[in-house]
């Protein structure tokens, strides 16, 4: 029963641990689906609320940078937590003499740097092609265009003509937008060389993505470089809940493990009343006779912990898949820790062999 | 011969029931001692207080120098495994535990446990090839030859054996007998308790018990 016990809490426990162990990592990625989280932009007064989606209808001087002076800095600091980045100019063109959102960028990361968006038709590879163009969906409806079909772009006297690679189905103000290759853009609003943002999709924990902002800044200076609030605060606030959560659940285990193990070490105490009384008339001490059954239950804890931690592995797959729809990562650590704790839980279950102290050897030798 | 065993006045009551009621003698190192009596009269008290497992009301029981009543928890366990050998009628064996395992348990709260030596102890009692047996898998004389076996494996000065043979058939009797006969010959001390009038006579000496008292102690030969 004890040992029953111990295996379940075991695998219970371990699967939490490698769930909390790994939960940083998954929930990052899970964030990364949001797309991007890092903007670089010339400066924080001209950037309302910083969000990546915002586009200004008209252009002056200080919304726009350099793509010389940032672009090779971010390329220089890039690193392998950088999932995706691209630059971003935003005009309002006209089309079929309506005005729309352009938006010109890297469109070879667009797939990356946006994973939840939809894409229908074909890719577009190359950063350089400045013949073909992505459309959203409510633009595609409204122009009544499809894959394959042309769009012609007029700004300032200038114009594009462009295939329709694909249609873009973002579920948000994306779907009014055209996306074109930067340079194209740039032609088309006669701003050879600049970009308004730059949008980054960096990986790793809250506090990693923190500091790769602080270092980008440290080399762009005059820019501003921040981390998007509020994808950071609700990672960093889903984090600590989870992982309040997993630990509270840890604790319950570990103190219902510890009542299962009591109730039956009391249950074996009495049982073996009989053993201890003769091994008290044999010359045993009681810390002998008592530290040999507590060897028992901590082998009985290492055995159930080690069991439960294979055990475990399997349930922390399982609930990897079911919460996050990937498998965990397994953690090492979490055998000794798991099977340390299991001892520790058996051994504070084991405190009803205080009472064999008691016990009379003669008393229990004549039957009673 | 220096008494091994010396026992003053000893009394022990159990609420209203006086079990001893002032029994003194002695025992010499290497006597063979039958301790006689009907049900009741104190045999098994009179053990169980020379073995350290109970407390005298009032008087004294020397053994090998050593005040039994007055030790502690400690210095009584320590006086149960390195001075006293116990056989008891019931075998008392840890069920759990292979027969060499309760040989080596004795060693175990002694010292230091010495698996040659919990062979050798067995073998000495004719169970070499049930040394990895369980108690259920013994016949009860098999199992009082274990208790035989753990009770010398510690070479104690004194070996008190309770009723040995009273639950086992004549074949085992004669076993566990012939055994209890070797030890003595080799000069060990035994303190015996037994109803049959035929085991006593394989004693030195026999003494009888009556309603705690007294009632006979054979004078040495």
């Amino acid at each position: 029963m004890a040992l029953v016990a111990v295996i379940s809490g075991a695998a219970v426990i371990s699967a939490l641990l490698n769930l909390e162990f790994d939960v940083e990592r998954k929930l990052t990625q899970e964030f990364r689906l949001l797309g991007a989280n890092l903007v670089i932009s010339p400066g924080s007064s001209t950037q309302p609320g910083g969000t990546a989606s915002q586009s200004p209808a008209t252009l002056s001087s200080p919304t726009l940078m350099s793509a010389a002076a940032v672009l090779p800095q971010v390329e220089r600091l890039r690193t392998r937590d950088v999932v995706a980045s691209a630059p971003y100019l935003y005009i309002v063109a006209r089309a079929h003499d309506t005005p729309v959102v352009v938006a010109g960028t890297w469109l070879d990361e667009t797939r990356p740097l946006e994973p939840t968006w939809k894409f229908q038709g074909n890719a577009i590879v190359s950063r350089d092609d400045a013949t073909q163009c992505f459309v959203g969906r409510d633009v595609a409806r409204q122009f009544g265009l499809a894959p394959g079909g042309q769009v012609e772009l007029h700004y300032l006297g200038r114009s594009a003509q462009l295939r329709v690679a694909g249609i873009v189905d973002a579920g948000g103000p994306e779907d009014s937008q055209v996306f074109v290759n930067l340079p194209v853009a740039q032609t088309l609003a006669g701003l050879e060389g600049q970009i308004q943002v730059m949008q980054l999709s960096v990986s790793g924990t809250a506090a990693g993505i923190s500091g790769y902002a602080d270092e980008l800044a440290n080399s762009l200076s005059g820019y501003d470089v921040r981390p998007i609030r509020q994808v950071s605060e609700a990672e960093g606030n889903l984090l600590n809940r989870t992982r309040l959560l997993i630990l509270s659940m840890i604790l319950l285990i570990l103190v219902l493990t510890a009542l299962c193990v009591l109730a039956t070490m009391a249950a074996l105490a009495m049982e073996r009343r009989a053993d201890v009384g003769l091994m008290k008339a044999l010359g045993g001490t009681i810390s002998r006779i008592v530290g040999l059954f507590l060897a028992e239950v901590g082998a009985l804890g290492a055995a159930g912990g080690l069991i439960g931690c294979i055990a475990g592995e399997t349930l922390a797959q399982w609930m990897g898949h079911r919460v996050f729809g990937t498998s965990i990562s397994p953690r090492w650590e979490v055998f000794p820790l798991t099977i340390a704790l299991m001892i520790a839980v058996a051994m504070a279950g084991a405190l009803p062999l205080r009472r064999l102290g008691k016990v009379k050897p003669a008393v229990i030798l004549r039957g009673e | 011969m220096a008494a091994l065993v010396q026992i003053e006045n000893l009394r022990k009551e159990f609420g209203n029931v006086r079990a001893l009621d002032g029994v003194s003698f002695d025992v010499l190192a290497g006597e063979w001692i039958a301790i006689m009596g009907p049900s009741g009269s104190g045999k098994t008290t009179l053990i169980n207080i020379l073995g350290g497992l109970d407390t005298p009301t009032s008087g004294r029981a020397m053994v090998d120098g050593a005040d039994v009543a007055r030790l502690d928890e400690s210095g009584l366990a320590r006086f149960r495994s390195e001075k006293i050998g116990f056989i008891f009628q019931q075998f008392h064996l840890v069920p759990y535990l292979t027969a060499l395992e309760n040989v080596m348990l004795a060693q175990y709260f002694h010292s230091t446990t010495d698996e040659t030596e919990a062979r050798e102890a067995l073998g000495r009692v004719g169970l070499t090839d049930r040394e990895e047996h369980l108690p259920g898998q013994l016949s009860g004389g098999e199992q009082q030859r274990v208790a035989v076996a753990r009770a010398l494996i510690n070479h104690p000065k004194l070996i008190l054996a309770d009723e040995p043979t009273g639950n086992l058939d004549e074949a085992n009797e004669g076993i566990v007998l012939k055994l209890l006969r070797e030890l003595h010959s080799e000069g060990h001390t035994i303190l015996m308790v037994t109803h049959a009038a035929s085991i006593g006579q394989l004693a030195d000496r026999r003494i009888e018990l009556a309603h705690g008292r007294l009632a006979l102690a054979n004078t040495r030969a």
